[in-house]
């Protein structure tokens, strides 16, 4: 599962840019009579695929850097942003100084001084190598140009313009140990991708868990730190299981060797509801699915998918409502949107276009178009794209590619290939699957000689709550960090600068509308399903927020025994 | 003597064939030490300074070389996706396979010789017939679908664990008892072994069935049944005994191949050993550890068969080439 997130949904409201404001850290809930202690043992067939961010794809590893590095500011139940190490913070009048007064007293796991200098540190860092080695979360400090830390309890963070998203930003800002991670700092920053923290435990943390086992594809275990600075967390620990097969996990639950399982596989959802053993929850997720165009105007072969009437017609070729029985059991929903259901309505802001929807199943349509641009049928049924003269020049070819599907994905993506495949091929457009392997393989593939050598792929966005993030992958300046379509569009680029910068509400919305528009007509992806998030409980356990996922710490510190 | 040197030697040469081959096979695949990287400005002199790293900058021939010179002291190479050596990735899931192969094979062997002799007993009849085709179902039965029934049947009735191998609350809080240790790595061995048991049982029940028919039918066996000798003695200690050759000889031939079909068996049961292990490494493009990984298979299996070679030649004394 590529990108950050576990899914949010159902949102009541997200704070934007405040002037000033405070954090309550209400992660988790109060009251009497909450029993303590006891192993959570939770299940997922995501994995953590390392604790270092300027390396980590899958969204497991997300929930990992919450739990283990301090974050300025968070999103509580709502959800809606507080302070985690911030407690309070200004802005200065031109909105181009923010000012945080970090936690006093606080300690990283190993006892070392927790200050806001480890926070300006590990911004400038990120700031330093932004275009190189620390990409993966230079998108969070978009906007700024320095760190400093004035005193222990003082962060003071300069930006370029006045931004509108700085906390929601600030989110995804995660917060290293200077003294663990400075001597991987010279080299031009390259350590820093190498660098991996799991092989030193137990992880150096300022977060309420560290974690003591790590085992990618086994069991990682978190340990409670006891020097964390907000609120303790009621388990004892939280042993992390990696299933490769989900049927295993649900036999696992199904005989009281878990406790949680943070995503019940589709096909299995209703005989975990049957009997009314478990607490099911389910809820539309931030996760939207894909199938990715490579849309770099400099590749060479099968230049035709650049163009974006055969994505038109391709869009029509796929049948969505199969997609959603056969793969997702009925838990999902058609899409067509960038962004996902979570930036609709009930986030408080209403970010989607409602102009964007998918194109119905109609493969007489998309016949047609192919037809009006000239690539005629084969006596195999296959199209013909007819030879090209110029700097691209093509000889004639057939309309056959290869679709990299990654092994790491969250549902039946070999199933999803082959019904997209089926109907494509209704079309004349023949497809093999390529097997991407993990999620770094697979991006290797797709980048692979300047996104040159690839043509499709299929795979997935977890969405943060803010859209600035999912807007930012389609920008050149991601090119090899997040980018994994090679699209390259210096209009979108400018505008996505600009949409930072408003600070009316509906000034960026409609902004942020338009680059919607402009992602849905170039068709980078034909955008499948939102999915939807499904999470199982045993009785014995309550607490979970499955829907502030690996934006909160109260993900692991609320459960709590009944 | 002859035929041992004979054999000696034509396994020396395959080992070091198979170590060539090895080199070659995970240089002409794509990908390699810069997979997954993500940084826009790591594409030229990260890139290469990876690369150096590695020692891919070298021509072919050079790392061939030097391919050879570390496997000669016993270095297996880096990996790639975690930068630890090869034989530190991959020593603990072998030593995690080993007991769950010798388990799964010996539940083959006695479900094997059991349902061979009685269908051989028995021939001709029903039992003979359900015998045979229940061994050959699930001899063509893949390993994984008969994983899964497992999990289904055995599993959930029993509430064994489906996964893992030890509970992963077992050393949270500190070092477990020996017995508790002991105890709860069987119960997880259980079920992968028994799943690689009834995958392979099929092919040893046909080859006893097949030998003891053979044997039988032999004239000692008609003097046992003249001396009025009861049929148990008769199957067990004349029938069973000379049958056991090919059966002996196939278990050693076939253990390179047992290694190899842990794979599916450990991606069903999340199970940490050299299957699953190799299939992380595929995943990732981690070919220092694949290819070592390869290597160990390939040996053992030379190895497995040069044993069974020699234990032909010790067991059957009309071996002599």
């Amino acid at each position: 599962m590529r990108a950050h997130r576990l899914a949010a949904s159902a949102l009541a409201a997200v704070l934007i840019a405040a002037g000033c404001g405070g954090g309550s850290s209400t992660n988790a809930p109060s009251g009497g009579g909450i029993k303590t202690g006891g192993v959570l043992r939770v299940g997922s067939t995501s994995y953590i695929d390392s604790l270092n961010p300027f390396v980590a794809i899958e969204s497991q590893s997300y929930v990992a850097f919450t739990m283990v590095y301090p974050q300025l500011v968070q999103y509580g139940q709502g959800p809606k942003i507080e302070g985690d190490f911030a407690k309070s913070w200004t802005t200065s009048t031109d909105g181009k100084t923010w000012t945080f007064t970090v936690r006093s007293g606080a300690k990283w796991s190993d006892g070392t001084p927790l200050t806001a200098e480890d926070a300006a540190w590990t911004g400038n860092l990120v700031l330093q190598y932004a275009s190189g080695p620390t990409a993966a979360l230079a998108a969070a400090l978009t906007h700024v140009t320095s760190m400093t830390a004035p005193t222990p309890t003082t962060l003071v963070i300069n930006y370029d313009a006045p931004v509108d998203n700085v906390l929601p930003q600030l989110e995804q800002f995660f917060i290293l140990p200077k003294h663990v991670w400075e001597k991987y700092a010279g080299n031009s920053g390259k350590d820093l991708k190498t660098f991996l923290p799991e092989h030193s435990l137990p992880v150096v943390s300022g977060g309420p868990y560290t974690i003591r086992q790590y085992n990618e594809k086994g069991t990682t275990v978190y340990i409670p730190n006891k020097y964390f600075y907000g609120p303790k967390s009621y388990a004892s620990a939280v042993a992390l299981t990696y299933y490769t097969n989900s049927t295993s996990m649900i036999a696992d639950l199904d005989a009281g060797n878990l406790d949680f399982v943070d995503q019940v596989p589709y096909n299995a959802i209703s005989s975990v509801k049957s009997g009314g053993r478990f607490n099911v929850q389910s809820e539309q997720s931030s996760e939207v699915t894909n199938i990715t165009f490579n849309s770099n105007p400099l590749k060479p072969k099968n230049r035709e998918l650049l163009d974006p009437q055969v994505r038109q017609a391709l869009e029509y070729a796929t049948d969505r409502a199969q997609i959603v029985r056969v793969v997702y059991s009925g838990y999902a929903i058609p899409w067509a949107n960038m962004l996902s259901v979570q930036s609709g309505p009930s986030s408080g802001i209403n970010w989607l276009d409602p102009s964007i929807k998918p194109l119905p199943f109609d493969v007489t349509k998309a016949n047609s178009i192919l037809d009006s641009l000239g690539y005629k049928k084969g006596s195999d049924g296959t199209r013909v794209v007819p030879a090209t003269t110029g700097k691209y020049a093509q000889p004639a070819h057939k309309m056959e590619y290869g679709v990299i599907v990654p092994n790491s994905l969250d549902f039946n993506g070999d199933r999803q290939f082959q019904i997209i495949a089926a109907s494509w091929a209704q079309a004349g457009v023949k497809l093999h699957e390529v097997n991407g392997g993990d999620s770094g393989p697979a991006y290797a593939l797709e980048t692979a000689g300047n996104y040159t050598k690839f043509d499709l792929a299929t795979w997935d966005w977890n969405e943060y709550i803010d859209p600035d993030a999912q807007l930012s992958y389609m920008t050149k300046a991601q090119w090899f960090s997040w980018s994994d379509t090679g699209y390259n569009n210096p209009q979108y680029d400018a505008m996505y600068k600009q949409q930072g910068t408003i600070t009316n509400v509906q000034q960026r919305v409609a902004l942020v509308m338009q680059m919607e528009r402009i992602i849905a007509n170039d068709r980078p992806y034909i955008q499948l399903v939102d999915e939807g998030l499904v999470t199982a409980n045993t009785k014995g356990w309550t607490g979970f927020y499955p829907d502030l996922g690996a934006y909160c710490k109260c993900y692991y510190t609320a459960p709590h025994r009944v | 003597m002859d035929y041992i040197v004979k054999r000696t030697g034509f396994a020396l040469m395959t080992l070091f064939v198979a170590i060539s081959l090895n080199f070659v096979l995970f240089r002409a695949i794509p990908g390699g030490a810069v997979s997954g990287l993500r940084c826009q400005h790591c594409s030229v002199k990260f890139r290469e300074a990876i690369i150096k790293q590695y020692g891919l900058d070298k021509s072919k021939w050079e790392q061939y070389v030097v391919y050879l010179d570390r496997l000669g002291h016993g270095d297996l190479g880096t990996s790639i996706a975690d930068n630890r050596p090869v034989w530190d990735d991959i020593r603990q899931p072998l030593v995690n396979t080993l007991p769950m192969i010798v388990a799964g094979t010996v539940i083959s062997v006695l479900l094997g010789v059991l349902a061979g002799v009685v269908a051989a007993w028995r021939r001709g009849t029903l039992m003979d017939t359900a015998n045979t085709w229940t061994a050959l179902a699930f001899y063509a039965a893949p390993t994984q679908w008969i994983g899964i029934l497992v999990v289904f049947y055995i599993a959930l009735p029993l509430g064994l664990p489906a996964a893992g191998i030890e509970s992963n609350t077992l050393s949270i809080f500190g070092p477990p008892s020996t017995w508790a240790f002991v105890t709860d790595r069987a119960n997880h061995l259980l079920l992968p072994a028994l799943t690689l048991g009834i995958g392979l049982y099929g092919e040893y029940a046909l080859i006893v069935r097949s030998s003891m028919l053979e044997t039988l039918g032999e004239d000692y066996v008609l003097t046992a049944r003249a001396k009025g000798l009861k049929n148990w003695a008769i199957v067990w200690k004349h029938g069973l005994r000379n049958a056991m050759l090919p059966l002996v000889t196939l278990i050693a031939l076939s253990f390179g191949y047992i290694v190899a079909g842990a794979i599916v068996v450990e991606d069903v049961f999340s199970y940490p050993g050299i299957g699953l292990a190799t299939i992380n490494a595929i995943g990732r493009q981690d070919y220092p550890v694949l290819q070592g990984i390869f290597l160990l298979l390939t040996v053992a299996v030379i190895v497995a068969n040069f044993a069974a070679d020699l234990l032909y030649f010790k067991l059957d004394p009309r071996v002599t080439t």
